[in-house]
């Protein structure tokens, strides 16, 4: 029983050790991409390791109208996603499979959009308070397009059990899983907003509300928040491939675990070549985005209610 | 002849208020009437004849005539002809009438004669400080003669807040600039937002004014004035150094040589490719599409290089003197300035047949900031903002000047109104002035540069001259004068005008297309503020505005 | 349709390459017409002041230690290169060079500091025929090594001290 949660700890760790480690990797290598596409050269690979270190560096500011709750929305920021990464398997089965289900990781997930929500109206200003709005329309629209992919998964596995859920269920019913491929249409359309690259985020449109809720932040807390939208990157791509791209990650380890790092590799390739060539949608014409996507997404649900 | 026939009619409906009226070519005619009839003059011009109004002037005309002097410039775009109306106002309590009630594009000039020369304007909608900072104290003008241009006034209040309307209600107060990513150069728009909407918006500029005209008149010389007056603007610095010159050369007859024409039309259009090139890139960059961004400025760096090979500068060209330009375009340089405008044509319009379909953008930008033809007209915009809109104004075609007479081009429209309508202008622009700068070198005939000036220039001659900018009319207004440097210099820049058809352009439009709608004037606050640091040769810098603080410091609500 | 449009932008930029300049690890030199920082020859001097007095940005400072003695100073601080001084010198002693490195914390570094030793043209005084009334030269003498027309000089008592004309800006980092 020891020697169990032992190894849950290790696994745990074990996990958010590589979601620490790759993600800024994963984010080096989307700013290299976006610059050979923009004809430039682009900073080194290892750039946003050497970025969050000049941060934690800096002097630490309080500022704001209330530093208490910028300072634990930072904390918060951080730990919810690394909470997730533990939750999600990362090419290994989940370490907390047995610890929780697909219901605490909907809630956990959306913890992590509330932390940003925290940060901006800690800092009180009008541009953050117009961007934490956009930020919670945003959520609203699109949370519930990553629910109903689980819950059509939940569906058709009769369990909410993560290692269940979390392998490729949503075409485990025999014959054409039209519930599965309809939904995996519609978190194609949409991953780019989970993942809040260009043209939906909006929430922090620099150039527009001056990167909004996150004004306010400056060295150590901002690379944790950073930090935190990194990790968040590799663990939606994490969740959408255990989701719907399986295949392979049965595997034996390593090949099952390579294989895994691979199609997160080429998810984040294709985020970055979506985000690269378009321009940023404003806040109204991402809702109705969102808005349709969720029509065909409960269609979806319907269909797999009725074992399709 | 137009000019005389124009002459003749408002003789004719005017008569004796009319004291004097000088033909200085067929293009120029400037009308001295009695301040009692300036407004019914210039109501009578800009509404029934149907004049477009440009600016209004103040100077302190006392050392000479003993009285101030008030121009107001309009100018009819099918005639070519620039038209001023002015009137020597008494110099104890100087006052006339505001036009700002008939000619609405007058509200700005207005308030800065008012600011800076003193000359009070009875019924003006919006009597406001303009231009001077808060602390600055009442009734010390700058651009009075007795100013000096050194001086630090007595009384400046530093605790001297400025009093913002107040919004309307169910308005949250939205604070944009200052300091704001997008804006290049500091101005401030006091948006008042409703929900995700903005209902109206409150302008203070000015921050970057820097007292070019006051240095003008006393400091600079003639040639050392086209030297600052290319550094008014970050990108369109020929256009204002061209257009004083041509407005001193028109103020006392010089001919500038045939070959010295061509070259400054060829320096201008490199100077609109460029700042073309740009706007769509940053254009590109406020709607979050850094790539286009990327794209349109390496297409537009072999422009600079070209043109740091020509004039020894990628931008400030050092072109113009007052009677032609520095330097010549050699057969080699000629040569590669073919080569690669025959690349950029290439390039720009696979990406022009590129974006033109792309509806990504289109969805950000069709039915943003909309100025249709009637906001145009009643504001007097110009440049892309108004060909935008269907109305049809270019001063390249309408007031003809360099060697645009001798070129055949078109003159580009749409007719959207919104930011949309102006990028594909914009866009489109670009191979209008390939066109024209080929024109140019091939037609460009051997002589001289420069015209030999053998005498000190005449002194008390006004002259006024528009140039096509690329964000449309830049034009002056000079009084020449003793001691080698002239009386008065008024710069009015394109931005000038456009600015203030902002605020109706992002009335009941979302927040995010705020920065996207000011961005598509293409904005130059520069040019527009003309400054407000005076540097002393003693090293003493005197920095006149730090009521700034008290912007910056507007959170929430 | 807007991929089609999208994918059009994408090979234009695929095409484009990378366009990134190795500069400042490569050195970039400016085209020999480049107008870059201003550079003085004592020995073609004659100190007429044109360049001080067409300076617009009032960077070049001219004062007369005795009559045989005249300073010219180049300041180097708002200069902006716009070379008027060039153009207007009748010696052609200024030339505009192709330096545009010149960033320094030290003030000094960019102040160029001639002392010229001047004589007197015997028969009006001082001339010099200016381009164009609206380039004027500072009336003054011929040079006094100009051994052809050289003339009595008076021995003065003046002398050139060591302090400099400016100072140096003092920049305090924290």
């Amino acid at each position: 029983m020891a020697r169990d949660v032992l190894w849950m700890f290790l696994k745990c760790f074990g996990n958010a050790a590589i979601v620490l480690l790759v993600a800024p990797l994963c984010h080096g290598v989307m700013r290299r991409i976006t610059a050979r596409i923009q004809s430039r050269q682009g900073p080194p690979l290892l750039q946003p390791y050497m970025d969050l270190l000049k941060l934690l560096g800096k002097e630490d500011i309080e500022s704001g109208e209330s530093p208490v709750m910028q300072r634990l929305a930072a904390y918060l920021a951080m730990s919810s996603a690394l909470v997730v990464a533990c939750l999600v398997p990362m090419g290994v089965a989940s370490p907390m499979s047995r610890a929780a289900d697909v219901i605490v990781l909907i809630y956990l997930l959306a913890l992590c959009g509330i932390c940003t929500l925290f940060a901006g109206l800690a800092a009180g200003s009008t541009y953050s308070l117009i961007g934490i709005s956009r930020e919670m329309m945003t959520m609203i629209a699109l949370e519930p397009l990553l629910v109903i992919a689980l819950v059509i998964g939940a569906i058709h596995m009769r369990s909410f059990q993560l290692d269940r859920v979390l392998g490729g269920s949503v075409y485990a019913i025999g014959g054409v899983p039209w519930s599965g491929l309809i939904i995996l249409v519609v978190m194609i359309f949409a991953f780019q907003a989970f993942v809040q690259r260009v043209p939906f985020d909006t929430a922090e449109a620099e150039t527009e509300i001056m990167e909004g809720p996150l004004m306010e932040y400056s060295g150590p807390k901002l690379a944790l928040f950073k930090y935190a939208q990194m990790c968040r990157l590799v663990i939606h791509c994490a969740l959408f491939v255990s989701l719907f791209v399986p295949f392979g990650s049965t595997l034996p380890f390593p090949f099952g675990w390579l294989v895994f790092w691979m199609k997160i590799f080429v998810l984040i390739l294709a985020v970055t070549l979506v985000a690269a060539t378009h321009a940023r949608y404003r806040i109204d014409q991402a809702i109705r985005y969102f808005a349709a996507m969720m029509v065909v997404a409960f269609g979806a649900l319907v269909l797999a209610s009725f074992g399709m | 002849m137009i000019a005389r026939e124009r002459l003749n009619q408002f003789r004719e409906k005017f008569g004796d208020a009319i004291e004097r009226a000088d033909l200085t070519g067929e293009t120029r005619v400037f009308i001295f009437v009695r301040p009692s009839a300036l407004k019914p003059i210039c109501q009578h011009v800009s509404q029934e004849l149907g004049a477009r109004y440009v600016i209004s002037i103040g100077a302190d005309d006392r050392p000479y005539s003993g009285k101030f002097l008030i121009a107001h410039d309009f100018a009819f775009d099918r005639v070519d002809l620039l038209c001023s109306v002015l009137a020597y106002v008494p110099p104890q309590n100087p006052t006339v009438e505001s036009i700002s009630g008939v000619v609405p594009a007058a509200n700005w000039a207005e308030r800065e004669i008012m600011d800076m020369v003193g000359i009070k304007m009875l019924g003006h909608p919006y009597p406001k400080r303009l231009v001077v900072p808060d602390g600055w104290p009442d009734g010390v003008y700058p651009l009075r003669k007795d100013f000096a241009w050194n001086q630090a006034p007595q009384g400046f209040d530093d605790e001297r807040e400025f009093k913002f309307d107040d919004p309307p209600e169910g308005c949250v107060v939205v604070p944009f600039g200052p300091f704001h990513p997008t804006l290049d150069e500091p101005a401030h728009f006091r948006l008042y937002v409703e929900g995700e909407m903005v209902r109206g918006c409150e302008y203070r500029g000015f921050m970057v004014h820097r007292g070019i005209e006051k240095l003008a008149e006393s400091v600079l010389s003639y040639n050392d004035i086209p030297v600052m007056a290319e550094r008014i603007c970050g990108i369109c610095g020929c256009v204002h150094s061209v257009t004083y010159a041509q407005a001193v050369e028109s103020a006392t007859g010089l001919e500038v040589p045939p070959r010295a024409q061509y070259i400054r039309t060829i320096m201008l259009e490199i100077e609109r490719l460029h700042s073309h090139l740009l706007w769509v890139g940053l254009a590109g960059h406020v709607l979050g599409f850094d790539t286009l961004f990327m794209q349109a400025f390496r297409i537009r760096e072999r422009i600079m290089w070209m043109a740091e090979k020509i004039t020894g500068n990628r931008k400030t060209y050092g072109l113009c003197v007052v009677g032609g330009v520095r330097r010549d375009i050699t057969p080699e340089l000629k040569d590669e300035l073919v080569d690669v405008l025959d690349t950029l044509q290439t390039e720009w319009r696979a990406v022009v047949g590129a974006v033109l379909k792309d509806r990504n953008i289109q969805k950000r930008t069709s039915g943003v900031g909309i100025a249709d033809a009637a906001l145009v007209k009643q504001a007097g915009l110009i440049g892309p903002m108004a060909r935008a809109a269907g109305v049809e104004i270019d001063c390249r075609r309408d007031h003809p000047y360099a060697a645009y007479n001798k070129i055949e081009f078109e003159v580009v429209t749409e007719r959207g109104g919104d930011v949309w309508s102006r990028l594909l202008v914009r866009a489109k622009e670009v191979f209008q002035s390939i066109r024209i700068i080929r024109q140019c070198l091939e037609k460009m005939e051997r002589g001289p540069i420069e015209e030999k000036i053998a005498d000190l220039l005449p002194v008390g001659r006004i002259g006024l001259s528009s140039v096509e900018a690329p964000r449309g009319e830049c034009h002056h207004f000079i009084i020449t004068g003793e001691n080698n440097r002239p009386r008065r210099w008024r710069v009015r820049a394109p931005t000038y005008q456009n600015l203030q058809g902002v605020p109706m352009m992002i009335k009941d439009q979302s927040l995010s297309d705020m920065t996207i709608a000011l961005a598509s004037i293409d904005p130059c606050f520069s040019c527009t503020d003309r400054l407000e640091t005076i540097d002393l040769i003693s090293g003493v810098k005197r920095v006149w505005s730090p009521g700034i603080e008290n912007l910056i410091g507007c959170k929430k609500g | 349709m807007s991929l089609l449009s999208k994918a059009k932008e994408a090979i234009i930029c695929l095409k484009a390459g990378r366009v990134t300049l190795g500069y400042p690890a490569e050195a970039r030199p400016a085209p020999t017409n480049f107008r870059g920082r201003p550079i003085f020859d004592p020995t073609k001097c004659i100190g007429c002041a044109g360049c001080a007095n067409n300076c617009p940005a009032g960077e070049i400072l001219i004062f007369d230690v005795c009559q045989e003695i005249r300073v010219l100073h180049y300041l180097g601080r708002r200069c902006t290169y716009c070379g008027r001084c060039a153009d207007v010198c009748p010696e052609k002693a200024i030339t505009m060079s192709q330096d545009f490195e010149t960033a320094t914390d030290q003030i000094g570094d960019l102040q160029q500091h001639l002392e010229l030793f001047m004589s007197t043209c015997q028969r009006c005084g001082r001339c010099f025929k200016e381009p164009s009334p609206l380039e004027q030269l500072k009336l003054k003498g011929y040079r006094a090594d100009d051994l052809e027309n050289q003339r009595v000089i008076l021995r003065s008592e003046a002398y050139l001290g060591n302090e400099p004309v400016v100072d140096d800006i003092n920049i305090e980092l924290d």
